[in-house]
């Protein structure tokens, strides 16, 4: 059930008016979030809600045994949890990836061996909801957050269905207490979730149809012209970010609705002037997440290279099991060292500190040409099309054969990349003032829900739903 | 935004609070709604743009099936429409004492698919007319029948299924994947059979296309600007010949077919003699060839599992209410349509298939000696004042003895 879709539309008014109208105490209120989300996680494969109900009880409990047990106990019951979490992200996940790749480096010594693999189906965001699960455990041996009894608390604010299948990966103290309290809305809180709704639809829309253009570069048979390798690239940029950030607008809106406040994912990502700045705005729950229980237990500066190298090659990894993921996790990894090792040269840090407007363009276009190249990297369907499409951005080449067409989804390309992120920004600043002009305000949500009506594409499911 | 919530167990307000967001949503939603149909119907856009034909031809079924005479029915791709005369066909039946009334039921832009819904809504509107065919004349095309047709087709699919399927198909389709059926019983029931997909296509789908590879061959001087005169030309005459048209895709008066040569003054011949001449370039028919080959994958032909099982439904649907049925492969373009032996031999394996499956007789018109290049408007279709007239011919006299009372 994807969330701009009709059977969503009616999915999401009958929650409300039974959430909201017809419910009033907190516990049938509890339970009906619970059987909703799992409902909604149902409509994909219904076979793998106990794995995530599993999830959430095991987790659960084994939290509480942490919190109950002596110090020299409760590293065991954290290492069940991270154990369970990560051999199941591994099971369905990396399982086959790392047998093919066993295989592929056998051949190399001349073995031929045909290893049987799983073919198991993938159970849509499964790489959200453990990361989320695991966060708690973790928080709680930590003592960062006392274990909150309630398992219906726990499982719920764990499948609850606008972040279940994409996020934001929730941290147990953002989202857990709010579950307890279950909070109504505000008037304004409902406006401005309907105001990121329809942004979110806004940019899923646009989405979709920079995928022609991506599928054109990325896949089609023909050689590809330095114009068209350029279109690609931007128009996967712009595809990856309206579509996810489209889809995390809607989750957080959704939820703004309901009454839950859910905090940002991104914040003007490709207006990053530096590699890090990026990972400051690009997907917020998920880089957060692997500096807090990741980077920073390997032990953060001390030996920044390597933390910043694993944690940027598992990050590539956590979004799917091939090599052109861990390759874009390592180009990362290497543009953030590269950054790190240049701000503490003489010449470049004085580049790197200066702030005037020209400095700042100037930094910002080198970021976004090197998140570009990673993004080649990210879409690719392996690494020789990678390179080849790098390549053929690098290489003056002959106009492709319907040249002003080609122009034309070029200019589009950048005005829809423009055009998601300035209306991002007139979000953040002006949202609050823009939702208190009444007149235009929804005159101005309608046209755009009628504009994202009018508009689509044959196959328009969320990038981010196979992580 | 306001950072502040109110706690929750039913304080009050609280329902209202939902009411409120709730009336939000429908309104929104509808007005949004409203939007569209507006601009849709603002650029003259609705299921009657899209399937007029298919649609008048359906509603003149009740007609059809009122006639005194045999009925003969050609049902097919848009080289049907272009290729059958329906009144030529009558005609030269007449001349051997069989009186039969035909019926011209070809559309372009459907693949079997899409068909296969339309016999079945054909099936019933006989069977509710208790009318039976004498003689059910079903096109197999075999580029309408490959991958690439039906990956071109993609984004009009659910809009012509939505507008083609039945109540119940669609509720079936709901109950198998509610997704797609809810999005489809919106399309019939909220958009006249617009989709998203469709204005997508409509308004972007020209510079987002990839585009077919255009010929290499020059064109003559002066030839497009000589064929826009003689359009313009045509067209005055049409309107002083034809004042009762009314504009129909599928007009009854012609039997859901064309004008016909003999109805025509002279003069008005003379000029599409001239215009049939204009049209026989190398450059437009291997401009319509590569095109084709673009769109339909006319050369290779790598046909698509799933609409040939959809054809050989089409037969069997139709079955039910014809006495005679057969199945028939319309001229070919030798001249600029030459399949390798291996798409032959997929044509062959695919026709032997639909034989086995329906146990209907195939005929094939594909190699017709006298349909030369000169008798096709383009490099698949039959112009109508001499290749619909020879090829019409043929079929009266291929079919005669089935038709004698």
């Amino acid at each position: 059930m994807v969330f701009n879709t009709p059977i969503f539309l009616l999915f999401f008014v009958f929650f409300l008016l039974i959430y909201g109208v017809i419910l009033g105490e907190k516990k049938p209120k509890l339970y009906f979030i619970l059987v909703a989300s799992l409902v909604f996680y149902g409509a994909w494969n219904y076979r793998f809600i106990p794995l995530l109900v599993g999830s959430a009880v095991i987790d659960y409990y084994l939290a509480l045994a942490i919190a109950a047990a002596p110090a020299h106990r409760k590293r065991l019951f954290l290492t069940l949890s991270v154990v369970m979490n990560l051999g199941i992200l591994a099971l369905f996940k990396y399982a086959d990836f790392a047998i093919e790749s066993a295989g592929e480096f056998l051949l190399l010594f001349g073995v031929e061996a045909s290893l049987p693999t799983l073919s198991w189906i993938l159970p849509v965001g499964i790489s959200f909801y453990t990361f989320q699960s695991l966060s708690y455990t973790i928080d709680v041996y930590r003592g960062d957050m006392e274990p909150r009894r309630g398992l219906a608390h726990f499982t719920t604010a764990l499948a609850f269905f606008p972040q279940l299948v994409a996020g934001p990966i929730l941290r147990a103290r953002q989202i857990l207490p709010q579950f307890h309290s279950l909070p109504v809305p505000t008037w304004e809180n409902a406006r401005h979730g309907f105001l990121l709704i329809t942004s979110g639809l806004f940019k899923k829309t646009i989405a979709d149809l920079l995928a022609i253009p991506v599928a054109h570069a990325f896949d089609g048979d023909g050689p590809v012209s330095l114009l068209e390798a350029w279109t690609g690239a931007l128009a996967f940029a712009g595809q990856i970010y309206g579509d996810f950030a489209g889809y995390t607008d809607m989750a957080i809106g959704i939820a703004l609705v309901i009454g839950f406040k859910i905090p940002p994912n991104f914040r003007l990502p490709y207006f990053a002037v530096s590699p890090v700045d990026f990972w400051r705005r690009w997907h917020i729950s998920l880089s957060s997440w692997l500096r807090d229980y990741l980077y920073i237990p390997l032990g953060g500066r001390n030996n920044r290279y390597r933390n910043v190298m694993i944690t940027m090659l598992l990050g590539g990894l956590w979004h799917g099991a091939a090599w052109n993921f861990v390759a874009w996790g390592a180009f990362h990894g290497v543009i953030i060292m590269a950054t790190h090792y240049l701000s503490g040269l003489g010449i470049f840090a004085a580049f790197s500190s200066r702030s005037s407007r020209m400095m700042t363009v100037l930094k910002w276009a080198i970021t976004f040409y090197l998140v570009l190249l990673g993004w080649v990297l990210f879409r690719a369907t392996s690494l020789d099309d990678a390179l080849q499409l790098m390549i053929n951005m690098h290489t003056i080449s002959g106009l492709p054969g319907s040249a002003p067409t080609a122009l034309v989804v070029f200019v589009l390309t950048i005005v829809a990349l423009i055009g998601m992120h300035v209306w991002d920004w007139f979000v953040i600043a002006k949202g609050d003032a823009f939702e208190t002009k009444r007149w235009l305000f929804w005159p101005v949500l309608i046209l755009i829900q009628a504009i994202c009506l009018m508009t689509g594409e044959p196959s328009n499911e969320f990038i981010y739903f196979q992580f | 935004m306001s950072s502040s919530t109110s706690s929750s167990d039913q304080a009050p307000g609280t329902r209202k609070i939902y009411l409120r967001i709730l009336l939000a949503i429908v309104l929104g939603m509808a007005t949004a709604l409203a939007s569209v149909q507006a601009f849709v119907a603002a650029n003259g856009a609705g299921s009657r743009s899209i399937l007029g034909r298919v649609i008048e031809a359906q509603e003149a079924i009740p007609s059809i099936a009122g006639e005194k005479e045999d009925l003969v029915l050609v049902f097919g791709s848009s080289m049907v429409e272009a290729g059958f005369s329906p009144r030529e066909f009558d005609r030269d039946l007449a001349e051997q004492g069989i009186d039969i009334k035909s019926f011209n039921f070809g559309f372009g832009g459907l693949n079997p698919l899409f068909q296969d819904y339309l016999s079945r809504r054909m099936v019933e509107q006989f069977q509710a007319q208790d009318r039976r065919i004498k003689l059910l004349l079903i096109e197999f095309n075999p580029f309408q029948t490959t991958v690439t047709r039906r990956e071109g087709a993609r984004a009009l699919e659910e809009s012509y299924i939505a507008l083609l399927a039945s109540p119940k198909e669609l509720f079936d389709v709901f109950m198998k994947d509610p997704e797609r059926g809810l999005r489809m019983l919106q399309i019939r029931y909220l958009r006249d059979g617009i989709s998203a997909e469709m204005i997508t296509t409509f308004f972007w789908g020209e510079p987002f296309e990839q585009q077919a590879p255009r010929t290499q061959l020059v064109q003559e001087e002066g030839i497009a600007e000589a064929l826009d005169e003689l359009q313009a030309e045509l067209g005055k005459r049409f309107s002083d010949e034809y004042p009762d048209y009314d504009g129909s895709d599928w007009y009854y008066p012609w039997q859901g077919g064309g004008t016909i040569q003999s109805e025509r003054p002279a003069e008005t011949v003379a000029l599409f003699n001239d215009y049939y001449r204009l049209t026989q370039t190398d450059f437009r028919k291997d401009n319509a060839r590569l095109r084709r080959i673009a769109t339909s994958d006319i050369v290779d032909l790598n046909f698509d599992p799933e609409l040939v099982d959809a054809f050989i439904r089409i037969v069997n649907n139709f079955k039910v209410i014809a006495d005679d049925i057969e199945i028939v492969l319309l001229p070919k373009n030798h001249r600029w349509i030459d399949n390798p032996p291996e798409a032959l031999a997929r044509q062959a394996d695919v026709v032997e298939q639909i034989k086995k499956a329906t146990g209907v007789p195939v005929r094939d018109f594909q190699k017709v000696e006298s349909l030369g290049d000169e008798m096709f408007s383009d490099t698949t279709h039959l112009n109508r004042y001499r290749g619909a007239v020879i090829f019409t011919r043929l079929l009266a006299e291929q079919y005669q003895r089935t038709l004698r009372p």
